[in-house]
């Protein structure tokens, strides 16, 4: 303390002989700038620091949403809550001379709900597995909002995956030179102008349970199905449904992020390979893919945090059958009204999120480029 | 000369003051309700030159309202005036409206039913106005109940799982392979738990906390109940009955491709318009009972409520009572049959011509069951919520009926802190 009083006293009476004193043009060159910069330091600090520093300080507390009840701060228990996890062990159901209950051939196991404790806190099941021919329950106090990050997880990965492939090979085919070349580029963007909202609404309509929807029509006519599937009620089927509707939304994006990429490799180096006797496919994988790497890096950023934080489609077609982490955080504001449960759940989306993005930039090394 | 002058500034001044004044209304559009809600607006303002009432449309679906609501309540926005609040939200919400008594409703208070005022009011203050109530009702085919030999709607669910089978396998052998026995309202929302409490209570599984504040869920009828709904689900109900709300209900039930429907009474008045399917050919009657009990309903219903944060809550609390009066809900009731809450209207000649059962079935609506909104207060959302979840996973065969009703026991429980125990019979 003393020694930083010191220092800014020298400082202000004789600056500091190792530094050239800074110029007076430069002086009041920086001074404008600081002037210049200042507005946006503002408005950054209102739209972002101080909503992010009041998201950080309520997911210490037990505010409630939309109430005039008081908040006290909790410190930890929202995180704790979130995060607390157990594996137990299911023992096998006996039946009345201490034999395991079987039905079909397979050993029945006692109920979760009578295995995971509940005091302190209620533990729920998020899921069971088998280890070494024993059957285990691993269970947390916030069990959905760990079906949450992991459902999300598993729908980037496959979501962003199609994308990317499905998103190149269209933008392969329209960096061609062909007739209606133009008009190929903007249907392509169809559906990423269509609003999520609606579009999530379209595909509802048409993964309709019934043969009212189109998909279980095709698939009645064409006899793959009874024309009853229930893509949204059956948890098998939900995330696939949720990546369909997803991938068909935001392939374009991906398809035009790499066509931008496609077009600023030069056309020479293909005819210089050409010449030198390289094939279609060794083109593909010696030219095209490393110059287009700094291009996909930034696509695959861009898709990736996009997905982490997908909230529409699982709100207007998933409600409270099944969360991403961002309906999760919603839900859990606007339907349970737990304002501080709901701010350590963004908090942990974000630093999820932040992990991911450090990831790739380290991977695809896109800072040293 | 002065004087003209300054009458004609208080003319200015006056009708400027009063043209200036808006008031909105959030209100439903299950059915019919918004056009309703939408002509009823402007009736006040032929009356009321000086006031626009704009109507807003909220969602279907009660709980995706509540969370619109909330929205606006948390930033204490005035820009909605009168709230179409549902029978369930006066103890949670009681505190961002104002008391209609002191804007005039003390007069009519007592026209409406006793019952729903004293749900509706908190700490001695109306919070909102009754607009109309609901129970829920077993809407059946006349045509086909005869085509089939049946003499008349099912008195037990038993007797409703074996007609609606028949009629179904019937009826797709007839060459309509998108027929149906049975519709419901089945996805993971309030409006299951007003299902689920109809086949609970009609079982005899009490009514999940007892008036007196235990909590009762976890019992040998209650689960019965919920399994054989399970049940119904791929058999006689569509696999996507588990995420119907009342609308997709009743689309499926109007478009001819059900026998039976649980619903509430808007979908009388839908059902016999002139582009439905089914006009004339469908009848309703009180739902079935289970083994030893006796049939139950789900009381429903909306209030109309005056946000505190409202601009003009004296102009507000008028539109309110307007759309709440004599007159008004006796409009709803003959285009819309939807119930009044004013107990003269159900002896009104015109209403009964209408909608012939709200004079036939009087007795359910006055004797349905209310769900556990005030001993629950103000908790009941989440106590809701922990229980359609639970009857939901059983639904979708995720957890098995006794599971999921111990989870529900032990969810209310940390919930409220209430003590459990078994439901007493009636």
């Amino acid at each position: 303390m003393e020694n930083a009083n010191g220092l800014e006293a020298a400082a202000s009476v004789t600056p500091t002989p190792k530094r050239r004193p800074p110029s007076r043009l430069v002086r009041v060159e920086q001074r404008t700038a600081w002037l210049l910069l200042s507005p946006t330091f503002v408005i950054l600090a209102v739209i972002a620091l101080y909503p992010f520093a009041q998201v950080v300080y309520s997911s210490f507390t037990n505010a409630k949403f939309a109430s005039s009840t008081e908040t006290r701060f909790v410190g930890l228990d929202n995180y704790r809550a979130l995060f607390a996890f157990t594996i137990k062990e299911l023992p096998p159901r006996l039946d009345e001379d201490g034999e395991p209950v079987l039905r079909d051939g397979q050993v029945q196991y006692e109920s979760w709900v009578s295995v995971l404790p509940r005091q302190p806190q209620r533990f729920r099941q998020v899921f069971q597995f088998s280890l070494l021919g024993k059957r285990y329950v691993l269970g947390a106090v916030s069990a959905e909002f760990i079906r949450a990050v992991w459902d999300t997880v598993v729908f980037t990965v496959v979501a962003v995956f199609f994308e990317t492939v499905l998103g190149m090979i269209i933008a392969l085919t329209l960096a061609g030179n062909f007739p209606g070349r133009g008009l190929m580029r903007a249907a392509m963007l169809v559906p990423w102008a269509v609003i999520t909202v609606v579009s999530a609404r379209i595909w509802e309509w048409m993964l309709q349970p019934t043969r009212a929807g189109l998909f279980n029509t095709v698939g009645s006519y064409l006899g793959l199905s009874e024309g009853r599937t229930d893509f949204f009620g059956n948890p098998t089927l939900q995330l696939p449904s949720m990546i369909m509707m997803d991938v068909w939304k935001t392939t374009p994006f991906m398809a035009l992020l790499l066509l931008a990429g496609l077009a600023t490799i030069p056309s020479d180096i293909y005819e210089a390979a050409k010449v030198d006797g390289a094939g279609p496919l060794r083109r593909f994988f010696r030219i095209t893919v490393p110059l287009l790497r700094p291009t996909l890096a930034v696509a695959l950023i861009f898709r990736t945090l996009d997905s982490l934080r997908v909230f529409d489609i699982f709100q207007v077609v998933l409600g409270n059958q099944r969360y991403s982490m961002a309906s999760f955080a919603q839900d859990m504001l606007v339907s349970r009204r737990d304002l501080g449960m709901s701010s350590a759940a963004s908090m942990v989306i974000f630093v999820i999120i932040f992990v991911f993005a450090l990831i790739y930039i380290r991977m695809l090394r896109v800072d040293t480029r | 000369m002065k004087r003209s002058l300054y009458a004609l500034l208080v003319l200015l001044l006056g009708s400027a003051a009063f043209a200036q004044t808006t008031i909105t209304v959030a209100a439903g559009a299950v059915g019919q309700e918004l056009e309703l809600t939408r002509a009823a607006a402007q009736r006040y303002m032929e009356q009321n030159p000086g006031v626009t009432v704009n109507v807003l449309e909220t969602p279907d679906l009660s709980d995706n309202r509540l969370s619109v609501y909330l929205q606006l309540f948390e930033a204490r926005s005035p820009e909605v005036d009168v709230f179409q609040i549902d029978v369930i939200w006066p103890g949670d919400l009681a505190e961002h409206f104002v008391d209609l008594y002191e804007y005039g409703a003390r007069e009519v208070a007592d026209e409406h039913f006793p019952a729903i005022i004293e749900n509706n009011t908190v700490d001695g203050r109306l919070v909102g106005i009754p607009w109309f109530t609901d129970a829920g009702l077993l809407y059946y085919r006349t045509d086909l109940l005869e085509k089939y030999g049946y003499d008349g709607p099912p008195t037990t669910w038993e007797e409703l799982t074996e007609m609606a089978q028949t009629i179904q396998d019937g009826e797709r052998a007839a060459g309509n392979p998108d027929f149906w026995g049975y519709v419901w309202q089945g996805n993971s929302y309030e409006g299951l738990t007003c299902d689920a409490l109809e086949w609970v209570a009609s079982f005899g599984g009490g009514s999940i906390i007892s008036p007196e504040g235990v909590i009762t869920i976890n019992n040998p009828a209650a689960i019965d109940a919920v399994e054989l709904a399970a049940s119904w689900v791929g058999t006689i109900s569509p696999n996507g009955v588990t995420s119907f709300g009342e609308e997709e209900a009743r689309n499926m039930w109007q478009a001819g491709n059900a026998a039976f429907m649980r619903n509430w009474p808007y979908a009388y008045s839908l059902g016999n318009a002139a582009d439905s399917a089914i006009a004339g050919n469908f009848d309703v009657s009180p739902l079935p009972a289970g083994p030893g009990g006796s049939p139950a309903a789900t009381l429903g219903g909306w209030q109309l409520a005056v946000s505190r944060y409202s601009a003009n809550p004296e102009v507000a609390a008028d539109v309110a009572l307007f759309m709440a009066s004599y007159e008004e809900q006796k409009i709803r009731a003959v285009e819309g049959s939807l119930n009044p809450t004013i107990m003269a209207l159900y002896e009104d000649a015109e209403v009964l011509e209408a909608v012939p059962f709200f004079g036939s079935l009087y007795d359910v609506f006055i004797n349905a069951v209310a769900r556990p909104s005030t001993v629950s207060a103000p908790d009941y959302a989440a106590v809701s919520r922990a229980f359609y979840t639970a009857v939901h996973s059983v639904l979708t065969g995720t957890e098995t009926a006794a599971d999921a009703m111990a989870i529900a026991e032990a969810d209310i429980q940390d919930i409220t802190g209430l003590e459990t125990g078994a439901p007493t019979a009636d």
